[in-house]
């Protein structure tokens, strides 16, 4: 029955690593850019939901939709102010935009980590659980009740991006511009637009990750570092880009976790990822799912 | 030809400029005998060659990786361990450091040769994760987060100051030399580059093999150095925003330059000793920096004062004349 267990448990991981994994694979498909600050879309999430729900009172599910919404004005502000120049061309950086990128969001993340750190303080904050239950008990798995409500409302979330993606007009304008940035241009879709819009997205995804598990991790300044590492490994298993490949690259992540640090090694359960990220990069660089792609 | 001039010149005058920093740096024992800020400016040379070695990746070839703190904790541990557990000293201990980093970098860059831009900073970046874990998960190795304590070599902090900066001052002439010889121009080649200069038979492989080797044997020699001057060695070195520390030296003091690195690192580093009294901002201002001169000024501090000057010089020569 451990099995099952583990079984239940990596994936309920899984589910938290995808709503934070969508995000960073809608960025690298809109801009070929890695945004090494999403880590800290996620700590300022966990923290809107934590001092919402501590300070001003508000009742867990209404600091959970302030968590996005905080998220993904962080996000829209990062994009209008620094993300512009990789696609408007008027960076001191020519050609080396990738370059431009990696030193902005990381110069970023330090930012985020260091302000945080001075505005709030470094201690640790114990966010509250949506739900009292501390455990259920379903069949031989047990869990937490605050663990199984988030991960239905981190699974009902996804499902609304994942319809909102493909579906609606935005979501088509979004996977255009991923397609081609000039074709889509020339459909009379506006690029610019289409990034805003997947910045604000982003961040209100990571960010409502960090709510969901601000009771399970507490949040401190650099809360994010260790799931933004997760989803850069989700994003490369899954391939590029890919949102659907990147959903089912984490729920693989979470349950190999899950089984790896009982019977491989539990203190080197943080470095399997690393591994696979690195193997993959090599030898598959394209993921499980993407597509290999040729410039034009 | 006139850019290939033009660059000799410009390395010139930033190697000018950094030997007036050194100058600086060595008469401040002369007014300064308080072993406090004697040990921040020795810490800020530990920072000035682990920028140094960065740069020669990053500015100049063009590679940016994340692990530069690593190799320096690699170095940090390859004397640590051979001083903890056979006694020896740091005579075969810093020459270790810097084959064992070189080799591990070596190694690495064989491994990331084909990966560019963002692919190339999530690989580096698991190495680096990677090793900091398994560093301070090895606790019958390494002693885990505890560290290892390593004995010092010289005696007292004056001796070692000097000593420090001399390794500075012998880095930088080396790459000075480096950076004029052809095998500058290829590393910057293929840094504006890459298949342009393959075109042009440089041997991308080889000599980013080289740049990637360099900079890791630079950074463990930097990392053994502080090693033993801390006397402690810990999985800390290797920290994610340890790296980050570096970076946002070089990006302020100025990418791709040779004085950059340099400059970036005293400053910053005594800054932000300076700023600790007053209210510890000094990380929300450097990553705030990092962010200003990232977005607008590439070539960082050294950029804007060299236009600076250019402009002082352009309007002294151009004079009309009715």
């Amino acid at each position: 029955m451990l099995a099952l267990d583990l079984l239940f448990n990596g994936l309920i991981i899984g589910v938290f690593y995808s709503l934070m994994a969508i995000g960073l694979s809608l960025i690298f498909g809109i801009l070929k850019v890695v945004n090494f600050a999403h880590g800290e879309f996620y700590m300022v999430g966990a923290y809107a939901y934590t001092l919402a729900a501590i300070m001003l009172g508000l009742s867990p599910w209404l600091a959970l939709p302030f968590a996005f919404i905080i998220g993904a004005m962080v996000g829209l502000v990062v994009e209008r102010l620094l993300m512009r120049p990789l696609y408007a061309g008027y960076a001191s950086w020519g050609l080396m935009r990738d370059e431009y990128a990696v030193i902005i969001t990381f110069g970023l993340s330090m930012l985020l980590i260091n302000l945080v750190d001075k505005i709030v303080g470094p201690y640790a904050f114990k966010g509250p659980a949506l739900i009292g239950v501390s455990r259920l008990y379903i069949g031989p798995i047990v869990i937490s009740g605050h663990r199984l409500i988030a991960a239905i409302t981190a699974v009902g979330v996804i499902t609304v991006i994942m319809l909102v993606v493909r579906y609606s007009l935005w979501g088509r304008q979004i996977q255009a511009v991923a397609q081609n940035r000039f074709g889509a241009s020339l459909a009379g879709i506006n690029p610019a637009k289409a990034s805003a819009v997947v910045f604000a997205l982003a961040g209100g995804l990571a960010a409502m990750s960090g709510a969901l598990l601000a009771n399970i991790f507490n949040p401190t300044p650099d809360v994010g570092v260790f799931p933004a590492i997760k989803s850069y490994v989700i994003v490369v298993l899954g391939g590029m880009g890919s949102v659907p490949g990147g959903i089912i690259a984490s729920l693989i992540l979470g349950v190999l976790e899950s089984f790896g640090s009982v019977y491989i090694s539990y203190q080197y359960r943080d470095t399997f990822g690393l591994v696979i990220l690195i193997i993959f990069l090599l030898f598959r660089p394209q993921g499980l799912f993407g597509q290999k792609s040729r410039e034009v | 030809m006139r850019d290939f001039v033009d660059s000799r010149s410009r390395s010139k005058v930033e190697l000018w400029a950094s030997l007036g920093i050194f100058v600086v740096v060595a008469v401040i024992p002369a007014f300064v005998s308080n072993e406090y800020w004697l040990g921040v400016v020795i810490v800020s040379m530990y920072f000035a060659l682990l920028a140094i070695g960065w740069n020669l990746l990053a500015g100049y070839t063009g590679q940016f990786s994340l692990a530069p703190a690593t190799f320096g904790m690699l170095g940090a541990y390859t004397t640590g361990l051979l001083a903890y557990d056979l006694g020896s000293t740091a005579r075969t201990g810093i020459p270790a450091a810097i084959i064992v980093a070189g080799a591990i970098g070596f190694v690495l860059a064989r491994i990331v040769m084909r990966l560019r831009g963002p692919y190339l900073a999530l690989t580096t970046l698991s190495f680096a994760e990677i090793v900091r874990l398994v560093i301070s998960n090895s606790i019958e190795i390494t002693r885990g987060d505890l560290g290892l304590n390593v004995p010092t070599f010289v005696e007292g902090r004056v001796t070692y100051y000097y000593l420090m900066l001399i390794v500075l001052l012998a880095v930088q002439l080396g790459l000075y030399i480096l950076l004029r010889s052809p095998a500058g121009l290829y590393l910057r080649a293929i840094r504006d580059d890459e298949i342009a200069a393959a075109c042009r038979g440089v041997n991308i492989v080889r000599w980013k093999t080289y740049a990637f080797t360099i900079s890791a044997a630079i950074s463990g020699l930097a990392g053994a150095l502080y090693g033993h001057f801390a006397q402690l060695v810990s999985p800390e070195l290797g920290l994610i925003s340890q790296t980050g520390i570096i970076i946002s030296m070089v990006v302020i003091g100025g990418l791709g330059t040779l004085v950059g690195p340099i400059g970036g690192a005293f400053l910053v580093y005594i800054a932000s000793e300076l700023l600790r009294d007053f209210g510890g901002y000094q990380l929300v201002v450097f990553a705030l920096l990092v962010i200003i001169f990232g977005r607008f000024f590439r070539e960082g501090l050294w950029g804007l004062l060299r236009a600076g000057f250019e402009r002082v010089l352009a309007r002294r020569v151009v004079q009309p004349v009715d």
